[in-house]
C-alpha cells in the first residue's frame, strides 16, 4: 500500500510533466458536454480517441525505417485543413531506423525508439506568440531558445532537463510545430530533427502500409465494413438515410473505421431520437436493438485494441438502451 | 452553461490547477500502487472536463470532484480496465517519486491499522473526514447521500476507532486530512504545454 501521502506532500512531487500532459491530453481528447457552439472537437495527440469533426489531418505510416507523416485533405479543397503548416503537396518523413509511431493525432504525432519519443504537434498560427513567450520561461532568466533549422525553417531550442528538449518551428502557411523529444540529449535530438525531411505526395503515396484504406478503396472499403456491421445487427442505415463516404485521401483502417463507424452510429442514433420525439416506440426500440448489437460490431472491436473510440460509441449505446438522447453524441461522434 | 470553449477550457485550467493535489491525494491514499492513481486521476478529470457543465461552483467543487473519483475508483477495483489510455507520463513519474515520499503522511499506521478493522462503511465515511478533512455535509456529497446519515455514521466510526485505538491515543488523531492543498496550484506557464 502507498504511503497515505497529505495532498501537501502530493503537491511536492516532482510530477510537473505528467500532470501538465494529462491535462492537455484531456482537453484535446473529447469535447465537453452540453457544447453550445459548434467548435469542432479536437483530436488527441497522444492517444486514438478520434474527434472525427477534426477533419482527420494526418496519415503516417511506416516502411523501410522511414516514418511518415502526411497532411490529409478533405475531398473538397475548400476543406482543406493545412495543419501542419507545410506547402500543398508536401509531407514529413522521419527517415531515421528504429523509430515508429506510436500515436497519431489530428494536429500531431509521436514517434518512440526504446526509451525515445520525438512529439511533434502542429498549432495555428496565432498561438505562436504566447508559446515562444511560455517556452522563454523554461529557462531563469527567461531567454529565447537556441536558434536551430528544421526542415529548412527555422526554429529555437530550449531544454527542460539534459534530455528532454523542445524546439518551436516558426509559422509557416497559418500554422507552428513543435518538436518535443525526451529520452534523447542535445546531439541526439539534434541529430533525429536533422533526419526529418519534407517529400512529395506521391512518394508518401506509394509507400503507404497494407492497412491503409487508399482514396481509390475508400467506397468498397466502407461497403466491406458496413456489411460486416449488417451482419451482427441485421439492419442496414434506418430508411432515409445511406453510407456516403465520398472522396477523400487515404487513411489507416483506425481512421477509416471512425469516418464509417460514426456515420452508421449517428444515423441510428438520430433515428431514435427522431422515434421518442415523435412517440414511435416500435421503430425506437429497433434502433435501441441495432445499437445495443455495437460490442458485436467486428470493426470496433478490431479497433478497440488500438484506441477508445469504440468506448465512445459503447457508451452512447447504453444510453439510448436506457432510453436516452445521449446528451453530445453529435460532437461526441462528429455527426 | 452557455460558455463558449475558450470559457470552459479557461475554467477547466483553473479547476485543474486547484484540484490536481487533492484528486490525486484522494486517490494516491486508496490505491496499492502509485501508478494506479494516475489511472484514477485521469479518469476523474476526464469525467470532469465532459461534465463540467454539471460542475457546482466554489467550494462544493471539491467534495464533487471526490464523488467522481469515487465512482472511478469502484470501478478501478471492479477491475475494469482504463477507460482511457491518458496520463501515461503521470503513471511513469509516480511510480518512480511515490516509493520515496513518504515523510508527510495523513495520520499514523497504527490508526491506519485500526481503521482497518472497522467496516467498509465506517472506514470510507472516517477516511473522507480524516484523510480529505470533509465534514458531515461536505461527506454526504461525495457519498450521494444525506447529512442526516452521514452526521451519525462518522460519528458512530469515530467511536469505534476511539474504542480500538483507546481514548488516549484517539484524543492524538489531531487535526487531520487537510493538511492537504488548502493553496491552489497554479498553473506555471510552463505546464501549458
Amino acid at each position: 500500500m502507498n504511503p497515505k501521502l497529505t495532498d501537501e506532500a502530493v503537491s511536492n512531487l516532482p510530477l510537473q510533466a505528467g500532470r501538465a500532459e494529462l491535462l492537455e491530453e484531456i482537453m484535446t481528447t473529447v469535447a465537453p458536454e452540453r457544447q453550445t457552439d459548434p467548435t469542432p472537437a479536437r483530436t488527441s495527440r497522444r492517444n486514438r480517441w478520434v474527434a472525427p469533426l477534426a477533419a482527420a489531418a494526418v496519415v503516417a505510416g511506416l516502411a523501410g525505417g522511414t516514418v511518415w507523416w502526411q497532411q490529409q485533405r478533405a475531398g473538397d479543397d475548400s476543406n482543406r485543413v493545412a495543419s501542419l503548416g507545410l506547402p500543398e503537396g508536401q509531407a514529413v518523413v522521419l527517415d531515421a531506423p528504429g523509430w515508429k509511431v506510436d500515436s497519431l493525432g489530428g494536429d500531431g504525432i509521436r514517434f518512440v525508439h526504446g526509451d525515445a519519443e520525438l512529439e511533434i504537434t502542429s498549432y495555428p498560427a496565432k498561438d505562436y506568440d504566447s508559446y515562444v513567450k511560455d517556452r522563454e520561461y523554461i529557462v531563469d532568466p527567461p531567454a529565447p531558445g537556441a536558434p536551430v533549422t528544421v526542415l529548412d525553417r527555422p526554429g529555437q531550442m530550449w531544454a527542460y532537463s539534459a534530455d528532454d528538449h523542445t524546439v518551436i518551428r516558426e509559422v509557416e502557411d497559418g500554422h507552428w510545430m513543435e518538436f518535443r523529444a525526451s529520452g534523447l540529449d542535445q546531439d541526439g535530438f539534434l541529430a533525429v530533427l536533422g533526419q526529418l525531411r519534407l517529400t512529395s505526395d506521391a512518394e508518401f503515396n506509394a509507400a503507404l502500409p497494407d492497412d491503409y484504406v487508399t482514396a481509390g478503396e475508400r467506397a468498397a472499403a466502407a461497403e466491406q465494413l458496413i456489411g460486416e456491421i449488417r451482419d451482427v445487427s441485421h439492419a442496414g442505415f434506418p430508411d432515409g438515410t445511406a453510407l456516403d463516404v465520398g472522396p477523400g485521401e487515404a487513411k489507416d483502417y483506425y481512421q477509416f473505421g471512425v469516418e464509417v463507424v460514426a456515420q452508421y452510429t449517428c444515423a441510428w442514433i438520430e433515428d431514435f431520437e427522431n422515434a421518442e420525439a415523435h412517440g414511435q416506440q416500435g421503430r425506437a426500440d429497433e434502433a435501441a436493438r441495432v445499437l445495443g448489437t455495437s460490442r458485436q460490431w467486428p470493426i470496433l472491436e478490431k479497433m478497440d485494441t488500438d484506441g477508445d473510440y469504440p468506448e465512445v460509441v459503447w457508451d452512447y449505446a447504453g444510453q439510448v438502451s436506457d432510453g436516452q438522447v445521449p446528451e453530445g453524441y453529435r460532437e461526441g461522434l462528429g455527426c | 452553461m452557455g460558455l463558449s470553449f475558450d470559457d470552459r477550457e479557461r475554467a477547466f485550467r483553473e479547476l485543474y490547477a486547484a484540484h490536481f493535489d487533492a484528486v490525486l491525494g484522494y486517490a494516491l491514499r486508496r490505491v496499492n500502487r502509485p501508478e494506479d492513481a494516475g489511472d484514477v486521476t485521469a479518469d476523474t478529470f476526464l469525467v470532469a472536463w465532459r461534465r463540467l457543465a454539471h460542475a457546482p461552483e466554489g467550494p462544493d467543487v471539491r467534495p464533487w470532484l471526490y464523488g467522481v473519483a469515487r465512482r472511478v475508483l469502484a470501478n478501478h477495483r471492479r477491475g475494469e480496465r482504463r477507460r482511457t489510455a491518458l496520463g501515461d507520463r503521470l503513471r511513469r513519474e509516480l511510480r518512480t517519486h511515490v516509493p520515496d515520499a513518504s515523510d508527510d503522511v495523513v495520520q499514523r499506521e497504527d490508526v491506519t491499522a485500526a481503521m482497518g478493522r472497522l467496516s467498509a462503511r465506517d472506514q470510507e465515511v472516517l477516511e473522507l473526514h480524516l484523510w480529505e478533512g470533509l465534514e458531515s455535509r461536505e461527506i454526504a456529497e461525495v457519498l450521494g447521500q444525506t447529512t442526516a446519515v452521514v452526521r451519525p455514521r462518522l460519528s458512530r466510526a469515530r467511536g469505534r476507532l476511539r474504542e480500538l485505538l483507546g481514548d488516549e491515543r484517539c484524543n492524538d488523531l489531531g487535526p487531520p486530512g487537510h493538511l492537504p492543498s488548502d493553496r491552489p496550484i497554479a498553473l506555471t506557464r510552463k505546464e501549458r504545454w
